[in-house]
């Protein structure tokens, strides 16, 4: 089934600027852990926040879930964001709160003003942020302050507080890329655990293309806003590798 | 040219270079204080009124009137002396009420018009800075007539600049990724300001607002000088009965409550930051 499809997507960020994305078509099935690898400044970060539209295409379509991204009105948009779940490259959280107020904060969308002011989450939510956290290895944490944690305790945070959305797809914008190799691996193991025990697609931006290799069972290809690839990672071949990344300069 | 030829014509461009720079900048003194000496021929020399000064013992003579403490003041001074503290932290309060939705207006990310909100939240933090608190004090006296409640008003309006300009300038400097993250789970303008903008922000701001109070505490002091309440009236009556050694005892009461301000500040201070 496919959750997410892409058509003929094209971002500008100003009028006269150049183009970040000249047209690019993709589809991720319900069951994909997709990776989308390419050179630096290729367009991956844009293309995946114009997904859930935190940036804004300039053309082109986007359907997700069954619902088409680009028409959605400001509400009806972040109904569709609380099924999306996001996970960052430098993990996004808020320092000054602990670990348990920021993975609460995922259920946000579905928390009205009177008690995001006080942070006083229903009972339920509290319960599946204990779950999460356990599942994710920071049972020990829990009340400390966000700043307080390592790199990869903190990405855990982010990976938490996205399940707590209870989502029904993943982004993740280069999850690893600002932690080393050993914990990188292992952040990679745990989101891809995860998103087959919730059944969940996903779609990752990934510097690295032997991690994208190992965890992932299809790869796109980008470089400079085109695609270059798109197939099963076993017919990912070093040449294509090569017309992927031939515009970096080393 | 030779090496020694070469040396000679660096040495003497060095030497001009070195006396025309001296020239200059004796130059420059020179008008600098011909300048404050023009300044204070006309304020101090010709505006003082030298005949009515007297010799040296009357200058030390009316100084010295203000020696002898009028100690029977001390049960007036409470009650103005707690009513300057209040104005202060009420005055602070509602400061920083007003505060909140010029800081929204002004910070250039998150106004909702550029054109015309966020020029309008700049003019309100300039003309807050600009009229001095006596001059609000006179206006709110004029409005809602003698009291502490236009001393209140005064203080909170003087306020509003200091403390939405920093609150602004921290909201312009956040992190926009935890920002970006609120917003990716769904949450609205009100989540994305409170749960990504304010805990970035508030340290600064409280800070700000604890540096204002300590100030305010001074302002409040003078606001009865024009019949706003507080140590200032008390103050003025002392100085029209010529009762100067109650005014120096208006004076220590005063010195007394900033010392207590600035004792409750450094320690609140500490424990935010």
């Amino acid at each position: 089934m496919t959750v997410l499809s892409v058509r003929d997507l094209r971002v500008r960020y100003s009028a006269k600027g150049p183009e970040i994305l000249k047209g690019i078509d993709f589809d991720v099935q319900g069951d994909d852990f997709m990776a989308m690898i390419g050179p630096s400044g290729a367009g991956k970060s844009t293309l995946i926040r114009c997904i859930n539209r935190l940036v804004e295409p300039t053309s082109g379509s986007i359907n997700l879930l069954g619902q088409d991204v680009i028409s959605l009105k400001a509400r009806e948009l972040r109904m569709l964001r609380r099924d999306v779940g996001m996970i960052f490259q430098e993990f996004n959280l808020i320092n000054r709160m602990s670990v348990m107020d920021n993975v609460l904060s995922g259920r946000l969308g579905y928390t009205g003003n009177l008690r995001s002011l006080f942070r006083h989450f229903p009972k339920r939510d509290i319960d599946q942020a204990l779950y999460f956290l356990d599942r994710v290895g920071l049972s020990d944490h829990i009340n400390k302050r966000a700043d307080e944690l390592s790199g990869g305790q903190r990405q855990r945070v982010g990976i938490a507080r996205a399940l707590m959305q209870q989502p029904k797809i993943l982004l993740l914008d280069e999850p690893t890329s600002a932690l080393d190799p050993k914990i990188s691996r292992e952040v990679m193991a745990l989101i891809r655990s995860i998103a087959l025990e919730l059944g969940v697609p996903a779609l990752c931006n990934i510097h690295d293309v032997q991690l994208a290799k190992e965890f992932c069972n299809r790869i796109i290809g980008l470089q400079d806003g085109i695609k270059k690839f798109d197939g099963e990672t076993s017919t990912l071949r070093d040449s294509d590798l090569e017309d992927i990344y031939a515009m970096e300069v080393l | 040219m030779t090496i020694a030829q070469s040396y000679s014509v660096a040495l003497t461009r060095q030497v001009d270079m070195r006396r025309s720079r001296q020239i200059k900048l004796v130059l420059g003194w020179g008008v600098f204080l011909l300048f404050a000496a023009w300044c204070a021929n006309g304020t101090i020399i010709e505006d003082t009124d030298w005949s009515r000064i007297g010799g040296r013992s009357g200058v030390l003579a009316s100084v010295g009137r203000y020696i002898s403490l009028d100690i029977g003041l001390l049960p007036e001074l409470i009650i103005p002396t707690i009513e300057t503290f209040m104005m202060a932290c009420v005055g602070t309060v509602l400061g920083c009420f007003f505060s909140l939705p010029v800081a929204w207006l002004g910070a250039a990310n998150v106004t909702p018009s550029k054109r015309i909100l966020y020029p309008l939240g700049r003019f309100l933090m300039v003309l807050s800075r600009s009229v001095h608190e006596i001059v609000w004090a006179l206006i709110f006296v004029s409005a809602v007539g003698l009291g502490a409640l236009p001393g209140i008003l005064a203080i909170a309006m003087r306020s509003v600049g200091f403390i939405s300009k920093i609150t602004a300038e921290a909201i312009e400097n956040i992190d926009a990724k935890p920002v970006e993250a609120i917003r990716a789970v769904g949450g609205n303008d009100f989540q994305v300001m409170y749960y990504g903008i304010l805990p970035q922000i508030y340290p600064v701001v409280l800070a700000t607002v604890i540096f204002e109070w300590d100030i305010n505490i001074r302002r409040s002091a003078v606001m009865g000088l024009v019949g706003a309440g507080g140590l200032g009236l008390l103050f003025f009556r002392q100085m029209n009965s010529f009762n100067y050694g109650g005014v120096t005892m208006v004076i220590l009461a005063i010195l007394m409550l900033i010392i207590l301000g600035e004792v409750i500040s450094h320690y609140l201070r500490k424990a935010v930051i």
